[in-house]
């Protein structure tokens, strides 16, 4: 057999495997449905996903809302659960259009090179952009050798994009199929599917619908039985979120513990202090000088950046009579420095929005009790709308930075 | 706006879409080069070469291996139940994708007891079993409503036959 001849088997066995994939639920017009909603779900998850990388890496002009103090614990939340719906969202638009896989010729031209190019970087990046985003939120990091926040940040942008490339490619189709068209009879499945079917049950019967109830009901399963994780009113119905948020010390989940920061001896040294530093000024105050000043309570959730989030009650002394104290300008940027040095997160910076917010605490007690060590005995940062990565634990330091 | 003139402003659209795409993409890989360090990218080419892997070649393939075994078994059923069964298949299916790596990483140990605190083995059992339960309800209101519209429809017939 020639080479020739081998490609031109190859070409049928293609065609006749696309053609035994035909089937009702295989059209253009679902391509679009489906194509619509999951391209609505990557922009929620894109935006989202940026609004919490720049909380917690702001470009110098950046300010952020304070207000609803549940902003960060509902826009990660839909991050999340609008992630995990892409998974049969995205399973079921791959189905739909599958048998494009086996288009013969498989290269026709340059350009429709470049378009299945495109679409194989589009499929391959989304599907590795959903499958760490949730492995990430069991902690499973064993499973790929790359740095997840970078990769999924970067992934982001090669998703969006080539979101627009595809509906560049395919707005003609898209343009056509956005309606319903008016119902034709309904064509009976053609090519070997087809036979095969009306031999197994005597029909070309559409099941369209069925398709869509399908892909319904999976997005609906995965989204009301882990979503109690993010919104509290779902949780009688969380079954398989990674986190039970009622489930830690005090009744709050931790990412990071004292013992995995190792902080447990000098978090519980009866040498503690805070210091509070504005250039040559500095101010040290130990627990009980803090007990001294004026202790607030507020209602402030936790909420991480994996989604899981749950409302708390919090005391302590208000950050800004803190920074009073040492005359710091009202527009200065603060620099929190937990006793934890063996992480990135030992230390975060808060804009004066934040730290100026009349509900940002250096908390004390979490729900009534001292804070538990692993949420940051003797002192943490609790602020409104910002994720927990960033309400640093077990506080050693407050730098006004100039 | 004429036929004309709403073909130039798709192209436009079109154009406009694939250089912003193109654009976007190029930053995405800016971002990667500048954060990530290039002894990982071996590791994320692999994760893309298997998710096209272990979609095209494994899952697609399966779910039309089953889809025929189904509609196989559907000669003597009726088509509505086959694809009742068929959409249940698929969500089982999908909550056992997404569940068994939190039942296996649970396994393997957290790095602390808040994570994956619950019973997702258990909890995945009794959803199979929920999930079976409303499937059988919805293939018994599909049969029963089947045969009371064939029982409707025979009178109705010999009726419009008199008429």
């Amino acid at each position: 057999m020639t080479p020739r001849d081998a490609i031109a088997v190859a070409g049928r066995a293609m065609t006749a495997y696309r053609a035994a994939l035909a089937a009702p639920e295989r059209t253009a017009r679902m391509a679009v449905v489906l194509g619509r909603l999951l391209g609505l779900a990557f922009l929620v998850c894109m935006g989202t996903g940026l609004y919490s990388h720049f909380l917690q890496d702001p470009l110098p002009w950046m300010v952020f809302p304070t207000r609803p103090v549940q902003l960060y614990q509902w826009t990660q939340g839909l991050h999340i659960t609008a992630g995990i719906i892409c998974f049969p969202l995205i399973l079921g638009k791959l189905h739909v259009v599958y048998p494009q896989l086996f288009q013969t010729p498989p290269v026709r031209s340059f350009p429709h090179f470049l378009e299945r190019a495109s679409i194989a970087l589009f499929v391959a990046s989304s599907l590795v952009q959903i499958t760490i985003g949730f492995i990430n939120t069991v902690q499973w990091y064993q499973l790929f050798a790359f740095p997840f926040r970078q990769t999924h940040y970067a992934l982001s942008f090669v998703v969006i994009g080539s979101l627009a490339v595809h509906i560049g490619v395919k707005l003609p189709v898209i343009l056509r199929h956005w309606r319903t068209q008016p119902r034709k009879p309904v064509a009976a499945t053609s090519g070997v599917t087809g036979r095969v079917h009306r031999w197994m049950d005597g029909s070309g019967t559409t099941s369209r619908r069925a398709f869509l109830a399908t892909v319904g009901a999976g997005s609906a399963v995965v989204a009301l039985t882990t979503a109690g994780q993010s919104f509290a009113p779902l949780q009688p119905l969380n079954l398989f979120a990674p986190r039970d948020p009622r489930v830690g010390p005090q009744g709050l989940p931790v990412n990071r513990t004292a013992e995995d920061a190792e902080v447990v001896q000098l978090a519980q040294s009866a040498g503690w202090t805070l210091s509070i530093v504005a250039g040559a000024r500095r101010i040290v105050l130990d627990r009980e000088a803090l007990r001294e000043l004026e202790q607030r309570t507020v209602d402030l959730p936790i909420a991480c950046v994996e989604g899981w989030s749950r409302m708390a009650t919090w005391t302590g002394v208000r950050l800004s009579d803190l920074l009073d104290l040492v005359e710091a300008p009202a527009d200065a940027r603060i620099r929190a420095v937990s006793l934890e040095t063996n992480s990135s997160y030992g230390v975060s910076e808060i804009g004066p929005e934040f730290a100026r917010d009349e509900l940002t605490l250096v908390a004390l007690e979490l729900n009534g009790d001292e804070l538990d060590i692993d949420h940051g005995y003797p002192a943490r940062i609790i602020s409104p709308g910002r994720p927990g990565v960033l309400q640093t634990k077990w506080l050693s330091r407050l730098e006004v930075i100039a | 706006m004429s036929t004309g003139t709403i073909a130039v402003a798709v192209t436009r659209i079109r154009i406009a879409l694939i250089v912003v795409g193109v654009l976007v993409i190029g930053l995405g890989g800016i971002v990667l080069l500048n954060d990530v360090n290039p002894a990982r990218y071996l590791g994320i080419v692999l994760w893309f070469a298997g998710a096209l892997v272990i979609h095209d070649g494994l899952i697609a393939p399966v779910v039309l291996g089953v889809h025929l075994l189904l509609r196989r078994a559907g000669r003597r059923i009726p088509v509505a139940v086959i694809l009742i069964v068929q959409g249940a298949l698929v969500v089982a299916a999908l909550m056992t994708a997404l569940v068994v790596p939190e039942i296996l990483k649970q396994g393997i140990g957290s790095a602390n007891p808040t994570i994956l605190p619950l019973d997702y083995a258990g909890n995945l059992l009794r959803f199979y079993a929920g999930l079976a339960l409303v499937t059988a309800a919805s293939i018994a209101v599909v049969l029963l409503r089947s045969r009371t519209a064939r029982r409707a429809d025979a009178p109705g017939r010999s009726g419009a036959d008199a008429a």
